[in-house]
């Protein structure tokens, strides 16, 4: 991927916000922010509602439908015993059983499509933007316009500690 | 309220972002001290001795072990019933912080989770190895075999294997989690190759993107809402292993919410013994302020209410029964006869000691605090022993009363998961950041907001 970027580096993530709200204004498209933890302010301006809430919901009802149907295969269909005349569909013990599968069918899958979406990955080398990112500093990734002095101001005015092109990342 | 909080502050010091990194990274990147290593040594000498005792166990069978035809759930199973509720206090602190939003918790979830994994690790060694078979412990698992049988659904037992395999996953899930963010903030701080390559291994790729703490932050929102039935329903599970028999003391429609409180009881207690320790050690202090501890005794102080509420209702609901047997089991074996001194020191350390708590000066005494949280585990331990052994020991049939005395393998074998316990934090300590950085930086953040709008 090659790309031209303007990167904007900040000390402050209200200084960050500010910018953000200010290219939000001027239709400046922002390719990412990054920053050393999940700072709620920014991802109000920059993100979207995650939808994996939505998703996790619709894998439990699947592991309360997978998990039933399982064990009344398992206990009605494929191999009934008889445990002194008791019902061989017997509803409460499955209670449990889709209680604790739903948790953990769902809290597997969300994991799973969480690592998947966000293409985290073990082993996977990381594209670091600047070093001090995970420690106290705020960085701006912009994608360079034809007009890229009008963005370096904007950021300038927004405080940033320092502002750069880079022709690759 | 406002005014308090501004007071004392979460975090002490007003330390700025950079400060916070140093702060808590420099367990990692620092050389540990000469009482690491000691410490080290002691916690592998134990493992070894539980090594010994196991291979004892694998060897000779179950006859190294104290149990006989009578009691036949001994040691294994209170210990393994005291660890898994040790292990409750984790997912404890990560609901309270990620769920109830309790801002206090993050300086001690992460700690309060890798006790939650080791000890959750160490409880399900017992089970395996009370089978007498352990090789054959993959006839638990739900697979058609060769003879074409599947495993009983309809036991609690099979729901126990369930629930704490569950429980592992999502604990070393939301643990693993909560720490790729400071994994990697180490790997890009990192001069080492070795290491910059093996943070780098485990952090994924992590590069700080906000895209992807905004996802981060939904997941863990959703493994945490998980996770709290979860916590309900391991402990209580465990206790429809005792509660599903006929047993008197055993059979009885409290043991669940007993046994999850107990749980909670028991794992704060431990995160309070252990807490003290790493804050002073590692010099946390700011991080872990008085006030920490303090919310802590306050859960417990409740915790205990609760407990001592549990036990009077047994009594009451033995008596009111009038079912001799429950009466014999309660009032003769447990609260005047033979075990009545293990009785009345689980009352005591349970239900009365923790409720000196009340006393803010009892509370804000480091030293008492740390007694008080060591007799509350040791208290716990003897609640175990109880319910199990008393239990046994003296059913319907007199001719088939016994006693347990415990042999040098079944010490052994919890000596060494006391062994893998301590080594296994041991190890957390020196290679992972014991405080969650990237959920502390934005408390400071928010603490500066407060000073300043003020």
């Amino acid at each position: 991927m090659k790309k031209k970027h303007i990167i904007g580096v900040f000390d402050d993530e209200a200084k960050v916000v500010a910018a953000l709200k200010k290219c939000k204004e001027m239709h400046i498209p922002i390719e990412d922010v990054f920053g050393p933890f999940a700072d709620h302010d920014i991802l109000k301006q920059h993100t979207k509602k995650s939808r994996i809430p939505h998703l996790a919901f619709f894998f439990g009802v699947m592991a309360v439908v997978l998990t039933f149907s399982f064990i009344y295969f398992v206990t009605v269909i494929d191999y009934p015993i008889n445990f002194g005349g008791k019902p061989y569909f017997s509803f409460p013990p499955m209670v449990v059983l889709m209680y604790l599968m739903t948790i953990l069918i769902t809290g597997t899958l969300s994991s799973l499509v969480f690592l998947g979406r966000t293409q985290l990955l073990p082993g996977k080398q990381a594209k670091i933007v600047d070093p001090r990112v995970l420690d106290d500093h705020f960085v701006m990734l912009i994608e360079k316009p034809d007009d890229p002095e009008k963005i370096k101001e904007l950021l300038r005015n927004a405080g940033a500690k320092e502002i750069e092109e880079r022709d690759e990342e | 309220m406002i005014a308090s909080d501004l007071k004392t502050p979460l975090i002490k010091g007003n330390k700025n972002y950079g400060q916070i990194s140093n702060e808590l990274l420099s367990n990692v990147e620092k050389k540990p001290a000469r009482w690491w290593f000691i410490a080290m040594g002691f916690g592998t000498l134990m493992l070894l001795y539980g090594a010994w005792a196991i291979y004892m166990t694998f060897s000779k069978g179950l006859g190294t072990w104290g149990i006989n035809n009578s009691i036949g759930w001994g040691w294994d199973i209170i210990n393994f019933v005291w660890w898994i509720g040790i292990g409750h206090a984790g997912t404890a602190f990560t609901i309270f912080f990620l769920v109830f939003r309790q801002k206090w918790a993050s300086s001690i979830n992460r700690s309060a989770e890798a006790m939650t994994v080791f000890a959750v690790m160490c409880a399900g060694l017992f089970p395996v190895l009370h089978l007498g078979r352990p090789w054959d412990v993959f006839f638990i698992f739900p697979y058609p075999n060769t003879r074409l049988l599947w495993t009983n659904f309809n036991s609690p037992l099979f729901w126990d294997v369930l629930a704490i395999t569950t429980y592992l996953l999502m604990s070393i899930t939301l643990w693993y989690f909560g720490m790729i963010p400071d994994l990697a903030a180490i790997r890009d701080r990192a001069r080492g190759k070795v290491k910059k390559a093996l943070y780098g291994f485990f952090s994924l790729g992590w590069n700080g993107s906000m895209r992807t703490y905004n996802r981060y932050e939904s997941v863990l929102k959703v493994l945490g809402g998980l996770a709290a039935p979860l916590v309900i329903s391991v402990h209580s599970i465990v206790a429809l292993d005792f509660a599903i028999s006929i047993l008197p003391g055993w059979y009885t429609t409290i043991l669940p919410p007993y046994f999850f409180v107990g749980a909670i009881f028991s794992g704060f207690a431990m995160v309070l013994t252990l807490m003290i320790l790493i804050r002073k050690l590692f010099n946390l202090t700011d991080f872990v302020t008085e006030k920490h501890l303090d919310n802590i005794a306050h859960v417990l102080k409740y915790g205990s209410l609760i407990i001592g509420l549990a036990y009077m209702t047994e009594l009451f609901v033995a008596w009111y029964s009038g079912f001799e047997y429950e009466i014999h089991t309660f009032f003769k074996a447990r609260a005047t006869g033979t075990y009545s001194i293990q009785f009345w020191l689980m009352f005591t350390f349970n239900a009365v000691l923790p409720q000196l708590f009340w006393f803010k000066k009892i509370r804000k005494n480091i030293v008492t605090l740390f007694v008080i949280s060591i007799f509350i585990n040791l208290g716990m331990w003897y609640e175990r022993y109880i319910i199990l052994i008393s239990s046994l020991s003296q059913d319907f049939l007199p001719s088939s009363w016994a006693t347990f005395t415990p042999t040098l393998v079944d010490i052994g074998i919890y000596v060494g998961t006391f062994g893998l316990f301590f080594s296994g934090l041991l190890l957390f300590v020196r290679y992972i950041p014991i405080i969650a950085v990237n959920e502390n930086k934005p408390i400071v953040r928010e603490e500066r907001k407060k000073t300043q709008n003020t």
